[in-house]
C-alpha cells in the first residue's frame, strides 16, 4: 500500500469538481431558503401557463445567479488543473487503480471545457424558466467529476463506480425540468436502459475477474497475454472473449452505437437543451476514453486471438452499422433536437472508426490523436448546436414540447448572428472545411487507412456525404425559407448564451483552420498507449 | 455435502429468479426475489464469502426489498391494470439469445471449475471472505473506489430529492 | 495465500500445492468452514418442520365448520371501508431511499471499525482515519442537504 499526495494530484480535476459540487449543495440550502415565502406554490397548470408567457425574473425571487458563476469558476479551475498537467510524465495512481497520463488529461480537459461552456448556456435558460437551483449545477459538476475519473480509471471497479456517478447525475438532470411528460419519459428510459447497460458491463467485468483474478487492467492484460500462449487457468481464453464482448456492449450503449441506440432520440429530445449538449459532449468523451482504455490497455495484446483481432472485428461492424443507421435515421427528422440526436449516433460511428484503428499497434498514436481531436471538436460543435436550440426554445417558449424545423425558418432575418453560428455548427457536424468537423474526420479516416481499414474509411466518407443532406436542410431553413414566425418572446437576457456560442464558434473555427496548434497541445496524449 | 448444498441453492436461485419474471402479481414477484436473495446468500457461504452473504441478507433481502415493496404499494396496480401476458416473436428471440449466451459462457467456463475450487479451498484457510479480509482489500488497495462510492451515494441522495421533492 | 497485487504480474492467485488438494478431496477439511452455519441450518429446518407440522395437524385434527360469517373479510369487527388498493404517497419512497443510502454507508463503516486496530499496527492508522472521515463527511453533507431541504419533514 503506497499512498501519497501525487495520487490526489493525479485526480485533481475530479476532486475540484466534487468539492465545487459540495459547495453548491451547501449554498443552495444555506443561502437561499427565503424562496417559499416569496412565491406561492403554483399548481402544474399555472406553471405551464407561466412557461408560455416566459416570466421575467421577478424581484421577489431570491437571487441564485451566483451559482452559475460558481459552477463556471469551478469548471474553469478543473480545466486549468487538467491542462497544467498536460506535459507531465504519465504516472500510475492509487496502486494501479487509476492513471494520470496525457490521454486522461486531454479527455478531462475536454469534459471540463464542455462543462464550462454548458454553464453559460444553462444560465440564461434556467433563469428564464425560473429553475435556477444549486442542485442543477451540483449534479452537473458531479457527473463531470465522474467523467474525469472515468477517463483516468484503469480498474474495472473504479470504472463502474465512476460510470454510475456520471450516469445517476445525468438521469436526474434529464428529469430536472418536470414540465409535461417528455422529461419524465426521457429520464425513465435513460435510467432503465442505462441500468441494463451497467449490468451488462458488470457481467463482463465479473467474467474478466473470473479469468484473471484481478480487476486491474494491467493484470487483465497479463492474463490475456498468458491465455494467448495457452497458459493461465483453463478456459480463460473463452471467458476473456465473453468478457470483452460484454464490456464493449455496455459501453456501446453509453456512446450510443447501433444497435444500442434506441434510447438516444427520446432522451436527447426530452432533456433540457443545455443538459443535452453537455450529455452529448461529456458522455461521449468519457465513455470513449474508457472504452479505449479497456480495449487497448486491457485487451490490446497483439499476439492474442482475444486481443485486437478479436475485438477489432466487433468494433468495425459496430462502426459501420452506427454510421449507416445514424445517418439514415436522421434524414426524416423534422425536429432539430431529434435530428441532432441521430447525428450524435452517427458521430459515435465515426469515433468507433478511430477505436477500430487502435486495434493495430503501429497506428495507435495517430488513432489516439484522431480520437481526441474528434472528441474535442464534436464537443464544441454539439454544445454550440444545442446552445442555439436552447435559445430557439426560449424565443418560442418551447421548453418541454419539442421543436420543429418551421421554428427555424427565416432565422437569418431576425437573428443573423444566431443563424451564422447555427450554420457553422451544422457545417462542422457535416464535416465541411474549414471547420473542426472536417479536420476531425480527416484525421480519423487517415488513421483508419493507416491501420489497413480502408473499406471502413471509404464507407465512413460515403455516409458523411449522405449526412450533408440533413445538416444543410437546417441551413436552408435558416437562410432560404423566408416566412418565419415572429419570436413569441422578444428580448430576454442572452449575454451569457452569446458568450458560450461565440466561444464554441471560435473553437470550431480555430480547430478547423489551425488544427496544428491543437494537435500540438494533445501531442503528449498520443503516446499513452505505446506503439 | 458441499455439492448437494450448491445444487439446492443454485436450483433455488434459478427457480425463484424465474418466478420474479414470470409472476403477474408484483407482490409475488417481490417475495420470490427475497427467496432468490436468500438462496444467493447460501451460494456466497459456499464460496466462503461470509461477509457478503450476511450483507446480502441484511441489505438486499432487508433494505432493498423494502424499497421494492414501497414501489409496488406506490403504484398498487389492480388485477386488470396488470394486463395479460403476451408471447411475442421478440420475446422468443430474446429468450433464445439469452439461452445461447448463457450456454456459450457456461460451456467456456466449465473447464476452469477445478481451478475455481482449488482457489476457494485455499483461501478459506486464511480467513478469506471474513470482515477483516474484506476490509483489508477495501481500505488498503481500493481507496479510490471507496471514496468515489461516497460520491455515488451522495449523488443518489441528491437525485432522489431533486426528482421527488424539488419544487421547480 | 496472498494475492499478487502489483500490476503487470498477472494478478493470478498462485496455484495451490497438490498435497493440500489431496487432503481436501477426502471431504473432511472441506466442510469445516460450513460448521458455523450449522445452527442456522438447524433453525431453518426446525422452522420448516414446524410450519408443515402445524398446517398438517390443523387440517387433519381440527374441526371444519364453514359458515358465511366466517368467510367474510374481517376488519376490526366493523364493515370494511375504503378501497384496499389505495395508493401510498411518494413520501414513503423518499424516506425508504434515504434509509437505504445511509444503511449502505453503515455497511462500509462496519469492517473499518473491526480493522482499525490492525491498520494502526501497520502504521496506517491516520490514513485509515482520514479515509473514513472523508467518506463520512461527504455523506454528512448529503444528510445536511436532505435535512435543510425539508425532505425529512412529514408535511
Amino acid at each position: 500500500m503506497t499512498f501519497n499526495a501525487n495520487d490526489l494530484l493525479g485526480v485533481l480535476p475530479a476532486i475540484i469538481l466534487s468539492i465545487g459540487a459540495l459547495l453548491l449543495l451547501m449554498s443552495e440550502v444555506f443561502l437561499s431558503t427565503t424562496r417559499a415565502a416569496a412565491q406561492a406554490p403554483a399548481s402544474p397548470g399555472e406553471r405551464v401557463a407561466q412557461t408560455a408567457t416566459a416570466p421575467e425574473i421577478s424581484s421577489t425571487q431570491p437571487d441564485r445567479r451566483y451559482q452559475a458563476w460558481l459552477a463556471a469558476g469551478v469548471a474553469a479551475l478543473g480545466l486549468w488543473a487538467a491542462l497544467s498537467q498536460l506535459g507531465d510524465p504519465a504516472i500510475s495512481l492509487f496502486n494501479g487503480a487509476a492513471m494520470s497520463d496525457g490521454f486522461g488529461r486531454v479527455v478531462a480537459a475536454t469534459v471540463c471545457g464542455a462543462l464550462l461552456i454548458s454553464c453559460f448556456v444553462a444560465f440564461g435558460y434556467l433563469e428564464w424558466l425560473r429553475a435556477t437551483r444549486g442542485e442543477f449545477y451540483a449534479l452537473t459538476l458531479f457527473s463531470a467529476a465522474g467523467m474525469c475519473l472515468l477517463a483516468q480509471a484503469t480498474d474495472l471497479i473504479v470504472i463502474f463506480v465512476s460510470l454510475e456517478v456520471m450516469s445517476l447525475a445525468l438521469y436526474a438532470l434529464c428529469a430536472y425540468l418536470r414540465r409535461g411528460k417528455r422529461p419524465a419519459e426521457a429520464a425513465f428510459k435513460y435510467f432503465i436502459l442505462g441500468s441494463f447497460a451497467s449490468a451488462i458491463f458488470l457481467y463482463g467485468a465479473a467474467l474478466g475477474f473470473g479469468a484473471t483474478g484481478s480487476t486491474r487492467l494491467a493484470d487483465i492484460a497479463a492474463g490475456v497475454r498468458l491465455a494467448a500462449t495457452g497458459g493461465g487457468p483453463g478456459g480463460s481464453a473463452g471467458l476473456l472473449f465473453a468478457s470483452v464482448a460484454l464490456l464493449t456492449a455496455g459501453f456501446a450503449f453509453k456512446v450510443a452505437a447501433v444497435p444500442f441506440h434506441m434510447w438516444v432520440p427520446d432522451v436527447y429530445d426530452g432533456a433540457p437543451a443545455p443538459v443535452t449538449g453537455f450529455m452529448a459532449a461529456g458522455v461521449k468523451a468519457a465513455a470513449f476514453a474508457v472504452l479505449v482504455r479497456i480495449l487497448v490497455s486491457g485487451f490490446g495484446d497483439p499476439s492474442s486471438s482475444i486481443g485486437p483481432h478479436g475485438w477489432q472485428q466487433i468494433i468495425v461492424w459496430l462502426a459501420a452499422l452506427t454510421m449507416f443507421f445514424g445517418n439514415l435515421l436522421a434524414v426524416p427528422q423534422r425536429s432539430v433536437k431529434r435530428m441532432l440526436a441521430y447525428s450524435s449516433i452517427a458521430h459515435a460511428g465515426y469515433l468507433l472508426v478511430a477505436v477500430a484503428a487502435m486495434g493495430n499497434a503501429p497506428s495507435r498514436p495517430d488513432a489516439t490523436q484522431g480520437l481526441l481531436f474528434y472528441l474535442a471538436s464534436y464537443g464544441a460543435t454539439v454544445i454550440g448546436a444545442f446552445g442555439v436550440v436552447a435559445l430557439i426554445e426560449r424565443k418560442f417558449a418551447l421548453a418541454g414540447t419539442g421543436d420543429d424545423l418551421s421554428s427555424w425558418a427565416g432565422l437569418s432575418e431576425r437573428h443573423p448572428a444566431l443563424a451564422a453560428a447555427m450554420s457553422l455548427f451544422m457545417l462542422s457536424l457535416a464535416g465541411v472545411p474549414p471547420t473542426a468537423g472536417f479536420m476531425a474526420k480527416l484525421t480519423v479516416f487517415r488513421s483508419a487507412i493507416e491501420a489497413g481499414l480502408a473499406p471502413l474509411a471509404i464507407f465512413g466518407v460515403l455516409t458523411s456525404v449522405a449526412g450533408l443532406y440533413y445538416y444543410l436542410r437546417v441551413v436552408v431553413y435558416v437562410y432560404m425559407v423566408p416566412e418565419g414566425r415572429a419570436d413569441s418572446v422578444p428580448g430576454g437576457r442572452v449575454l451569457s448564451a452569446s458568450i458560450a456560442l461565440a466561444s464554441c464558434a471560435l473553437i470550431v473555427l480555430w480547430m478547423g483552420i489551425m488544427p496544428g496548434s491543437f494537435s500540438a497541445m494533445i501531442q503528449s496524449a498520443s503516446g499513452s498507449f505505446g506503439r | 455435502m458441499e455439492a448437494v448444498l450448491f445444487y439446492i441453492f443454485a436450483i433455488g436461485v434459478v427457480v425463484a429468479g424465474a418466478q420474479v419474471v414470470l409472476r403477474r402479481n408484483p407482490i409475488y414477484g417481490a417475495v420470490s426475489l427475497v427467496a432468490c436473495f436468500f438462496f444467493l446468500a447460501g451460494i456466497y457461504v459456499l464460496l466462503s464469502a461470509h461477509l457478503i452473504a450476511i450483507l446480502q441478507v441484511m441489505v438486499y433481502a432487508g433494505a432493498v426489498m423494502v424499497l421494492f415493496v414501497f414501489v409496488i404499494m406506490l403504484l398498487n396496480l389492480k388485477e386488470e391494470e396488470l394486463g395479460e401476458m403476451h408471447v411475442t416473436t421478440m420475446k422468443g428471440i430474446g429468450l433464445a439469445a439469452v439461452l445461447v449466451l448463457v450456454g456459450f459462457i457456461a460451456w467456456k467456463a466449465l473447464t476452469p471449475v477445478q481451478f475455481a475450487r482449488d482457489m476457494a479451498v485455499n483461501e478459506q484457510i486464511h480467513g478469506f471472505g471474513g470482515v477483516k479480509a474484506v476490509g483489508n482489500v477495501l481500505y488498503r488497495s481500493s481507496v479510490l473506489p471507496f471514496e468515489v462510492t461516497s460520491l455515488l451515494l451522495l449523488v443518489a441522495v441528491v437525485s432522489a430529492v431533486v426528482i421527488a421533492k424539488g419544487k421547480i | 495465500m496472498r494475492r499478487v497485487d502489483t500490476p503487470g504480474t498477472g494478478g493470478y492467485f498462485p496455484r495451490p500445492q497438490t498435497a493440500r488438494l489431496k487432503a481436501n478431496d477426502e471431504g473432511i477439511a472441506m466442510d469445516s468452514y460450513l460448521t458455523p452455519y450449522l445452527p442456522i441450518l438447524v433453525l431453518l429446518l426446525l422452522a420448516g418442520v414446524m410450519c408443515v407440522a402445524i398446517t398438517f395437524f390443523a387440517t387433519v385434527l381440527g374441526p371444519r365448520r364453514i359458515t358465511n360469517i366466517k368467510e367474510a373479510a374481517f376488519e376490526c369487527g366493523s364493515p370494511t371501508t375504503g378501497d384496499p388498493h389505495a395508493r401510498h404517497s411518494v413520501k414513503f419512497f423518499l424516506v425508504a431511499l434515504l434509509f437505504i443510502v445511509f444503511d449502505v454507508e453503515s455497511v462500509f463503516i462496519y469492517p473499518w471499525g473491526a480493522l482499525l486496530r490492525d491498520l494502526n499496527g501497520d502504521g496506517l492508522g491516520w490514513f485509515a482515519y482520514f479515509e473514513m472521515m472523508s467518506f463520512m463527511a461527504t455523506l454528512a453533507i448529503g444528510l445536511v442537504y436532505v435535512w435543510r431541504k425539508g425532505a425529512l419533514e412529514w408535511t
